[in-house]
């Protein structure tokens, strides 16, 4: 504990190592489970019947499993490891709570457990990594504020007067999650199991996107970077490149990072203002993040000789030219004309995994084979097992990467082909381009296999490591820090110190004036872009003439961890506030685009609870792109207004089936029937089959409570009696029960949920034509103000 | 250097540069090195910077490119256009005679099968018995005599292109996504397993 000496004495105290030991176990524990959950589902893929008909292992309920697991679980873990042991040691004192490392630690597990129950049976909130249901998602941010916690409270205990860069990225990384994970996951439940998310439609899309793109930013990157600033010149013995690059590429990173979520959402009907900025934006955070890689590889310079013989620099060097080769995809992938044909494909899914098992899984790798001999007092148990699994690795992901490049781009390609003059797709059934990828999904099958044996071997290695040594916790004599006094002293200065200074008041009027180029009317906004561009150039010459001004007031910022992290939440909060306030408080009935949604009957949303339960948007997006090639295979391109009932919007995000946006009346009852049945009546399809949809009953009970919290969030359904709805839902499921019986001879109890399921699909793309009328007026931030520069828009077909 | 010595002499790679400084400040024995930004780098960020500003401007105070509503509802109509000019050439050229005499080209009814079971096969099944080759084909059977919309090959022909007249629980219209030449084939498919009704003569 603690020692209670005089500030200036010299004391010893002893870290808490066991927190970082616990964790580096769970990692090593979840990393197997995510990685084995990720190949099975892939296998799914090429053999539909690798879910052995059993429904908590079919793809759409096991992939969100994978997803979680990987993130959450596996780099969550490892980033909580890396966290908690060089957190102490760059503050010089020990965690500031033993209790709340508990907490944090078992907390965390608990909620990993709960996951792993929930989403098989097929608890979701059908949004993607967001799709813990609610009463896990309040544990999960209570766990997230007791680890926030014990962190700031170490920060305060330090015996380090300064900031490392390191521990920047820790502060950037729970101020933003915390963030990030309460706004994506306000929600008004209906019973303890299931809630409706309060944003539906286009700023559902919007927020879910916003959150789901950071998560990779400040989940799966900052502390990654945390964590390479520390091990990385630990294990190497070298100085870090640069600091001044440091501060460049942090800040430029957090800031510009937020902007980019909308080019999840390119080509849709997402306004294009934030289609525009989401791509720029994508495109600008290409420096800030080899900024990055730069500091990393270049501080190998001069260690490069220890790539021939320890493990930890091969696997930290290769993470980090992962790192650089995602983060430059990422951008590529983010310009509108590239998008429209690598998105919803394999492209996507292969750019992830180059983050997650490149840079992510490869750091994790050198984190252990580093930290487990420390933590347990000896040696690593086998140099050579850690560089065979260094090998396997590497050409398991490169094989991953590259199998899904051709898988992507292939299948995008086919999508697009056209014959006779451009007038007919080649390939109009979207079946026929799946079989057409069966071989790259094998090889990516194969690759991701090479990866999981490689982390068994991980696996036996840490835990023979771990078994010939013991818990070793360190303890070190290190000099009580006097508690700072007045302007020199550390966690002394002001609001105004903090924010009258040349650094902060350019900066902040600077993203004002660009703020205004968004938003003002026509000429007014190339004033403000011109009173931008004014200020960054008078910022460049204050900079310069300030003589290392601004220099010294940073390093005085990195002494006062309260308004360092207030400036990161700043830094981080604008983005997002730019483009999710005016999109929600703009009247969403005024910016439908001629078309308004009809709202679903009660049969119909029991219909979609099941849709959503099942995991079909893992599979099948509801959006049609305005792109010509998606309007000849799937029919009129999507409008806002289609899917602003929907909370919560099934937009997708990857399609291994073909779009359902216009399925409603397509085809007939006993189609669907036979389909859901039986996919394979559409020859070389890879669904599962759906049986339990016949047997298991439809929810009708829970319907009132649902349509209740629907009207609560403006969905427009008259009044209703509790008695009334069920009645309606079943007089529905009656008529569609006698259509069956009529017209194909098949007969089904009223009441299943292949009922509701068919009406649900059956009702996907009816809107009502309101051309003319509720085109509004533009208010002051209607989302599309500056389209209207344009003139009049072409008038919907 | 965190460990002093771990790095020889001769492999620091800034032992001779007088310009590389290191800090002093050590965190946990970690230093490190301030060198200036690499140019290239820099303008990495600069050029999209202003690759930025330009395309907005030229987006949104110009004018300058179309929006996605006017792209993508310009090449729809160019297609219609073309599509409907095909459309009318093919069925002005055709009628139940030449239907009949496709049906007994060996190579068209080759690719119209193959068509066939791609896209039709799922409801009226490979073998055309339909609904009556199980319960989970829906289509009607198009191997009898019974034509519930007209069993001309033209009447046949303009139940695929348009669809069923039932919209809400018949077929689609096929015009879309098979065009007229494909449905043509896929007809004559269908008629190869029909008898020549007497009076055509499939030579003439």
């Amino acid at each position: 504990m603690e020692p209670s000496a005089s500030p200036g004495a010299k004391a010893t105290i002893e870290f808490d190592d066991r927190t970082p030991r616990l964790f580096l176990i769970a990692t090593v524990v979840w990393a197997l489970v995510a990685m084995a959950v990720g190949t099975l589902v892939a296998s799914q893929l090429n053999w539909w019947k690798m879910n052995f008909d059993l429904e908590w292992l079919t793809f759409g309920r096991l992939r969100p499993l994978h997803t979680n697991a990987a993130i959450f679980a596996f780099v969550g873990n490892m980033m909580f490891a890396g966290i908690y042991y060089s957190t102490q040691r760059l503050c010089k004192c020990r965690t500031a709570s033993d209790r709340l490392s508990k907490i944090h630690f078992w907390g965390w597990q608990l909620i990993i457990v709960a996951a792993a129950i929930t989403l098989p049976l097929g608890l979701t909130r059908g949004h993607e990594y967001a799709e813990l249901i609610w009463p896990i998602n309040i544990a999960v941010a209570a766990v997230w504020v007791v680890f926030g916690v014990n962190f700031f409270w170490t920060l305060a205990r330090r015996n380090e007067r300064s900031l490392y860069v390191a521990l920047w990225f820790y502060i950037a990384t729970i101020i933003t999650v915390a963030m990030l994970y309460i706004v994506n996951h306000l929600q008004i439940p209906t019973s303890w199991t299931h809630a409706y998310p309060v944003f539906g439609g286009v700023q559902g899309a919007l927020v879910q996107w916003w959150y789901g793109h950071n998560a990779v930013a400040f989940f799966l990157t900052t502390p990654i970077l945390g964590i390479m600033y520390y091990y990385l010149p630990k294990a190497a013995g070298r100085p870090v490149y640069s600091y001044r690059l440091s501060i460049v590429h942090f800040w430029s990173l957090v800031f510009i990072y937020i902007w980019a979520g909308p080019h999840h959402l390119l080509n849709t009907d997402l306004p294009k203002w934030l289609q525009l900025l989401g791509m720029f934006f994508s495109l600008m955070l290409w420096a800030p993040s080899w900024g990055g890689m730069l500091n990393g590889l270049l501080t190998l310079r001069g260690a490069w000789h220890k790539l021939r013989t320890d493990p930890v620099i091969k696997f930290f060097a290769v993470a980090v030219t992962f790192y650089g080769m995602a983060t430059f995809e990422g951008p590529l992938l983010s310009i509108r004309s590239v998008n429209a044909l690598s998105h919803y494909t394999d492209w996507t899914i292969g750019h992830v995994h180059s983050g997650t098992l490149g840079w992510n899984g490869f750091m994790a790798a050198g984190l252990i084979y580093w930290m487990a001999p420390k933590l347990w007092g000896t040696k690593l148990y086998s140099k050579n097992l850690a560089n065979i699994h260094f090998w396997l690795g590497l050409v398991g992901i490169l094989l991953y990467v590259a199998a899904m490049w051709v898988s992507g781009i292939m299948q995008g390609l086919l999508l697009n082909a056209t014959k006779e003059g451009g007038t007919l797709l080649v390939y109009p059934e979207f079946v026929e381009t799946i079989q057409k990828i069966q071989l790259p999904m094998f090889a990516r099958l194969c690759g991701g296999l090479l990866y999981l044996v490689g982390f068994v071997l991980l696996a036996y290695n840490f835990f023979m490591t771990v078994r010939q040594g013991k818990p070793v916790d360190e303890t070190r004599e290190v000099v009580l820090l006097e508690r700072g006094r007045g302007r020199r002293g550390h966690d002394t200065m002001t609001f105004s110190e903090t924010f009258r200074n040349d650094p902060v008041v350019y900066t902040l009027l600077g993203v004002l004036f660009m703020l205004l180029w968004f938003f003002m009317p026509p000429y007014g906004n190339l004033a403000a872009l011109a009173v931008a561009l004014t200020l960054s150039y008078m910022a460049v010459q204050k900079f310069q003439a300030g003589h290392g001004a601004w220099s010294r007031w940073y390093d005085r910022l990195l002494e006062n961890w309260m308004p360092f992290s207030i400036l990161t939440f700043v830094a981080v909060a604008i983005g997002g506030a730019v483009q999710i306030i005016p999109a929600v408080t703009v009247n969403a009935a005024k910016n439908i685009e001629g078309h308004l949604q009809t709202p679903y009957t009660p049969l119909e949303l029991a219909g979609r609870d099941i849709y959503v339960a099942e995991g079909c948007y893992n599979c099948h997006s509801q959006m049609v792109r305005t792109l010509v090639r998606e309007v000849q295979r799937y029919g009129d391109y999507s409008r806002i207004g289609d899917s602003i009932y929907d909370h919560p919007v099934q937009w997708g995000s990857k399609r291994s089936g073909p779009d359902l946006a216009h399925e409603g009346g397509k085809r007939s009852h006993g189609w669907h029937y036979n389909h859901m049945l039986d996919p394979r009546m559409i020859e070389g399809s890879t669904m599962p089959r759906y049986p339990w949809l016949f047997e298991k009953k439809a929810d009708f009970k829970s319907l009132p409570k649902k349509i209740a919290v629907m009207r609560r969030l403006g969905v427009p359904y008259e009044p209703m009696t509790a008695n009334v709805i069920r009645d309606k839902a079943e007089r529905q499921a009656l008529e569609i029960a006698k259509t069956l019986r009529e017209d194909d001879k098949i007969f089904i109890e009223h009441d299943r949920q292949i009922v509701a399921l068919i009406a649900y699909l059956q009702k996907l793309g009816t809107y009502e034509d309101v051309e003319g009328e509720g085109g509004g007026t533009p208010g002051l931030l209607k989302p599309d103000v500056p389209d209207n520069y344009r003139g009049p828009k072409v008038s919907a077909r | 250097m965190s460990e002093p010595g771990e790095t020889p002499e001769a492999l620091d790679p800034y032992a001779d540069n007088p310009d590389v400084v290191l800090r002093e400040h050590s965190y946990d024995g970690i230093q490190e090195y301030d060198q200036k930004l690499p140019n290239w780098w820099l303008w990495t960020l600069y050029i999209f910077i202003i690759v930025f500003i330009g395309y907005w401007v030229l987006y949104y105070q110009l004018g300058f490119f179309p929006s996605d509503y006017e792209r993508v509802d310009e090449q729809w109509a160019e297609i219609e256009a073309a599509k409907a000019a095909k459309l009318q050439e093919l069925m002005g050229s055709l009628d139940d005679h030449v239907l009949w005499q496709m049906s007994r080209n060996g190579q068209i009814t080759g690719r119209g099968e193959s068509a066939f079971n791609i896209a039709c096969a799922s409801c009226h099944a490979p073998d055309l018995g339909g609904s009556n080759s199980g319960p989970q084909y829906v289509g009607l059977p198009l191997d009898d005599s019974e034509w519930k919309y007209g069993g001309t090959p033209l009447e046949v022909m303009k139940v695929v292109t348009e669809g069923s007249p039932d919209k809400t629980k018949g077929m689609i219209a096929w015009k879309e996504q098979l065009g007229g030449n494909q449905i043509a084939e896929i007809v004559a498919y269908i008629l190869s397993k029909h008898p020549v009704p007497e009076g055509v003569d499939i030579d003439g």
